[in-house]
């Protein structure tokens, strides 16, 4: 039934579905994990780096970390040729604004014109949707940190922690029992609390990264992290307000590692 | 209104501007003065045509001061997507390059400006260039200098520039190029501001010159 309807992304089905940009996120749940977490100070992102080969040229650039403005960053799930094309258009289009009114770009107002862009192969031209999802993250002055995720369809909304990619619903899952829970004691037991009286408290980034590198643990199906599979990126502020976009170098990504498993070791114990 | 004159006053004259450029040992220094005006009349006395583009990278721009104002943002605007989609800083050849591209771009509408670049290249040596409105390029290794004395400039540094000066001496000759020139020009003045760019950083100092 759906067949007569899912060639064409700008005709809706009788159930009122776009096929196309479903079957764009199915091909994003193929692609290499992403997740997002906003901390009290700063933003972090881990992505998997899918190895396809062993004979591939060791990559000079990240493919799935990019940086679009000085004050924002993103991460890819999905086709990186389709990647590439709206995150130059993000860059063009945060650099046009600052031309435009001499002030950063806030986030949400990127966000919405790549997610604007993407929407138009939704309605118009008969040309497939891209099939990419992002998780942009961000610092304004009007609403600070911030972390988006948006979708082939060009729907986007703003979270405090999720996951693009493979095995992306596992991540949720585990997002939702640990995000804002007191890290600090890590193997504390959950209690029986009323979710809507228990206050989130932000993590910091230091304890965004390891909750990160836990949640890539879980969605890499349990293949041993290493930095040559993991790419961790933390944005925070400097001394003078600036931001600082940082993707972390193996040795630090090794320490990021050894921690989460030495915490995971003693919770066992528990 | 303006008072009374024989000579059509042209565009590049509006506002009034003295920028030079000098290279050093292992270091580059920028200067301009500070005033800006509306023919004869003078409105600010801190509008700088000194940019920085980055730690190793300052343009002078000479002209009419809203096109002067336009490059500038123009530049910052290339210049950070080269470096988002290159992953590279932009070196002083290329800058002048694309600075030129953007100039000829207006061949028959130009921007009133006349620049000066001023860099350290890759190597740390240092890197002058000048060009005209429409983005003919000029590379020198002493001196370059644009604006509404730049007669004046030119006889000033033909006269104190020594090759290989350390960066204080540096300093003392662009300040002094820079103050007797715009003082023998009504359009340019009141005060200036020199940059010594140097693989250690940069050393910003303001001149106090004649107020008039």
């Amino acid at each position: 039934m759906a067949r007569r309807y899912d060639s064409s992304t700008t005709t809706f089905s009788p159930e009122g579905r776009l096929h196309q940009v479903e079957y764009a996120i199915e091909a994003i749940n193929n692609a290499g994990t992403s997740v997002g977490i906003l901390a009290k100070d700063g933003v972090v992102m881990a992505s998997e780096k899918k190895v396809t080969s062993g004979l591939l040229a060791p990559a000079r650039t990240s493919e799935k970390t990019y940086k679009l403005c000085p004050h924002a960053t993103c991460t890819v799930a999905g086709l990186t040729a389709d990647a590439n094309i709206l995150i130059d258009q993000a860059r063009l289009r945060a650099g046009r604004y600052a031309y435009q009114y001499q002030e950063p770009i806030p986030i949400e107002n990127l966000v919405e014109h790549v997610c604007n862009y993407k929407q138009a192969y939704t309605q118009y031209g008969g040309l497939r949707p891209f099939g990419v999802a992002f998780l942009f993250a961000g610092y304004d002055i009007h609403h600070g940190f911030q972390l988006y995720q948006s979708d082939p369809s060009g729907n986007y909304s703003g979270w405090k922690a999720t996951v693009i990619g493979a095995n992306n619903q596992a991540g949720k899952s585990l997002l939702k029992t640990e995000y804002g829970s007191s890290s600090s004691s890590g193997d504390e037991m959950k209690t029986d609390e009323d979710p809507a009286k228990e206050e989130i408290e932000m993590p910091t980034t230091a304890e965004a990264l390891r909750l990160a590198v836990k949640v890539l643990n879980k969605t890499m199906d349990g293949a041993a992290a290493s930095p040559e599979k993991l790419e961790l990126f933390a944005m925070t502020l400097d001394e003078d307000g600036n931001c600082v976009h940082k993707i972390l170098n193996a040795k630090e990504v090794e320490a990021v590692i050894a921690e989460v498993e030495s915490e995971t070791a003693t919770a066992g114990d528990t | 209104k303006q008072y009374y004159h024989n000579r059509k006053m042209s565009i590049l004259e509006y506002n009034g501007a003295a920028v030079i450029a000098m290279a050093g040992k292992d270091c580059v220094g920028i200067a301009s003065d500070n005033r800006l005006g509306i023919q004869y009349q003078t409105v600010a006395m801190d509008f700088k045509k000194v940019f920085k583009m980055n730690d190793t990278l300052f343009v002078g721009l000479a002209g009419l001061a809203t096109d002067v104002q336009t490059l500038d943002q123009l530049l910052r605007f290339r210049m950070n997507l080269y470096e988002l989609r290159e992953e590279r800083t932009m070196t002083p050849q290329v800058f002048t390059n694309l600075l030129s591209n953007i100039l000829y771009e207006k061949r028959f509408g130009p921007y009133f400006a006349e620049p000066v670049v001023a860099g350290l290249d890759e190597k740390g040596s240092p890197y002058l260039a000048t060009m005209d409105l429409i983005g003919a390029i000029e590379t020198t290794k002493d001196f370059v200098v644009s604006g509404t004395c730049d007669g004046n400039l030119y006889g000033m540094c033909e006269t104190l520039y020594k090759p290989d000066l350390g960066k204080e001496e540096l300093f003392e000759t662009l300040a002094q190029a820079l103050l007797a020139s715009v003082d023998r020009d009504a359009l340019s003045g009141w005060g200036g501001v020199v940059h010594i760019i140097t693989k250690e950083g940069v050393m910003s100092r303001e001149l106090k010159g004649r107020q008039d």
